[in-house]
């Protein structure tokens, strides 16, 4: 048997009850104060963690890589006339859109609108999940250092993953689209309502306040309104399952599937910049004179 | 040698709970090491180690969490203290007496924590206690078990917890 000396001199009691008495006051009289100490004392404390944090997660995924490329193939020719199949349906939608888009770049002459540019975008990998329960997030690998900075939005191509809400020099803390305490200003693509897209704690979307008089329908996609920080308008959110009309409510809500299967992303997008102008700045421009 | 201990645990559990426990999880919850971890420095090194290293865990995971950090601090920091506290009033701790402790102090901490945190209203007590607190307090209460078992077959425990009690 091992024996270690883990002695406690009643000094050390006295002293972890000054500091417990301590903290306890600085939580309860200054809290403010005392998180951005915490806060900004965290930095070189991440910058640690987050080297064993980057080498588990590259083990992780070389292992998972394997496994999954070797699961991968019991089902290859399948999915290789699946996707033969996707392919000229695509090659189908492509000419229509490509139709489209012509279209809409002589009307936006018509109307003057000033060529958008796009906004500039970051690469990060996903490296782990939320360390508690009580959130739904992921970690990416890049972090301030890389440009990445709170209340940024986070895409892939699919659609919207969420938010940036925490970051340290190398790593970032992104809250999804599925949380229940993230909130994203939305819009039904077919009928111009607009709406707030929250998360539910059954890991799928609502969205609320639509107007009673909407004409939302299950099978309407909503996309991003460009209301708020982060996201530019437009962006694919989900898809509407149900609508819920409840008797004498002043809005209604819709359920959302949402467009990205948050298990199972591994690579994303930072929206680090917009030049593109959102609608609140569209709105506040004032209009050129004819 | 403890210090070092320490800093492995403080530096070793974000990855460990953040890459390899989701994938151990109960009906989408995973066991909280933070809350395992701090409890048996506590009851086995006494409050000062277990206010200090639980400050330093609930920070660390809190970094990598959308979780106030303060908070996460505070949490698991007074958790560490009061399991420091208890550890000093028993004179024999054995692994059932244990695994209920933490089942019990798993599921309170899980009760305060959506309160603390302001929560969205869809996460209310009801729900928290049902789809997180419990399932997690079985997790940490076995996980917690497991290593004091190991611990117990490895380490004379009682003198251990003598010491610090002196």
């Amino acid at each position: 048997m091992w024996m270690v000396n883990l002695r406690v001199t009643s000094n050390a009691r006295r002293v972890a009850l000054v500091l417990a008495v301590v903290l306890i006051l600085g939580f309860l009289l200054l809290p403010g104060q005392l998180q951005s100490v915490f806060q900004g004392v965290g930095g070189p404390l991440g910058w640690i963690i987050s080297w064993p944090l980057s080498a588990v997660a590259g083990v992780h995924d070389r292992i998972a890589g394997v496994w999954g490329g070797y699961v991968a193939l019991q089902g290859m020719e399948e999915e290789n006339r699946q996707l033969k199949r996707e392919l000229e349906l695509l090659k189908e939608q492509n000419v229509q859109l490509r139709e489209s888009a012509a279209a809409t770049e002589r009307l936006a002459t018509l109307l003057e609108f000033k060529k958008q540019a796009l906004p500039s975008l970051i690469a990060a990998q996903v490296i782990g999940r939320d360390t508690g329960n009580w959130y739904k997030t992921i970690i990416l690998d890049k972090g301030a250092s890389d440009g990445v900075l709170p209340d940024q939005g986070v895409i892939t191509p699919a659609g919207v993953v969420g938010r940036i809400v925490k970051t340290t020099a190398s790593t970032a803390v992104v809250l999804l689209v599925t949380d229940p305490n993230n909130a994203i200003a939305g819009l039904i693509q077919r009928t111009r309502d607009e709406g707030i897209v929250e998360g539910t704690t059954q890991g799928q979307a609502r969205l609320k306040y639509i107007p009673l008089l909407s004409g939302a329908r299950p099978g309407d996609r909503v996309v991003t309104s460009g209301l708020v920080e982060g996201f530019p308008r437009g962006l694919a959110i989900g898809t509407i399952t149900r609508i819920d009309k409840e008797e004498e409510a002043l809005f209604q809500s819709a359920e959302l599937t949402p467009e990205v299967d948050p298990s199972r992303i591994e690579e994303v997008l930072v929206i680090q910049s917009s030049l593109a102008p959102t609608e609140k700045e569209r709105l506040s421009m004032p209009r050129h004179k004819p | 040698m403890k210090a070092l201990l320490y800093g492995v645990i403080i530096v070793g559990i974000v990855p460990v709970q953040s890459v390899l426990l989701p994938h151990l999880t109960l009906w989408g919850v995973k066991p909280d090491l933070g809350v395992v971890a701090v409890c048996l420095i506590g009851l086995i090194s006494g409050e000062l180690d277990g206010l200090l290293v639980g400050v330093a865990v609930g920070w660390a995971l809190s970094l990598f969490s959308a979780q106030d950090v303060l908070t996460g601090a505070m949490l698991k920091g007074g958790l560490g203290f009061v399991a420091g506290l208890a550890g000093r009033q028993m004179v024999y701790l054995s692994p059932l007496v244990l695994v209920l402790g933490l089942l019990v102090v798993s599921c309170l901490v899980g009760l305060v924590t959506p309160v603390v945190l302001k929560l969205s209203p869809q996460q209310d007590l009801w729900w928290a206690v049902w789809n997180v607190a419990l399932p997690q307090a079985c997790l940490d209460a076995v996980i917690g078990g497991a290593i004091y078992w190991l611990m117990w077959s490895q380490f004379n425990i009682e003198q251990l917890m003598s010491e610090s009690r002196m």
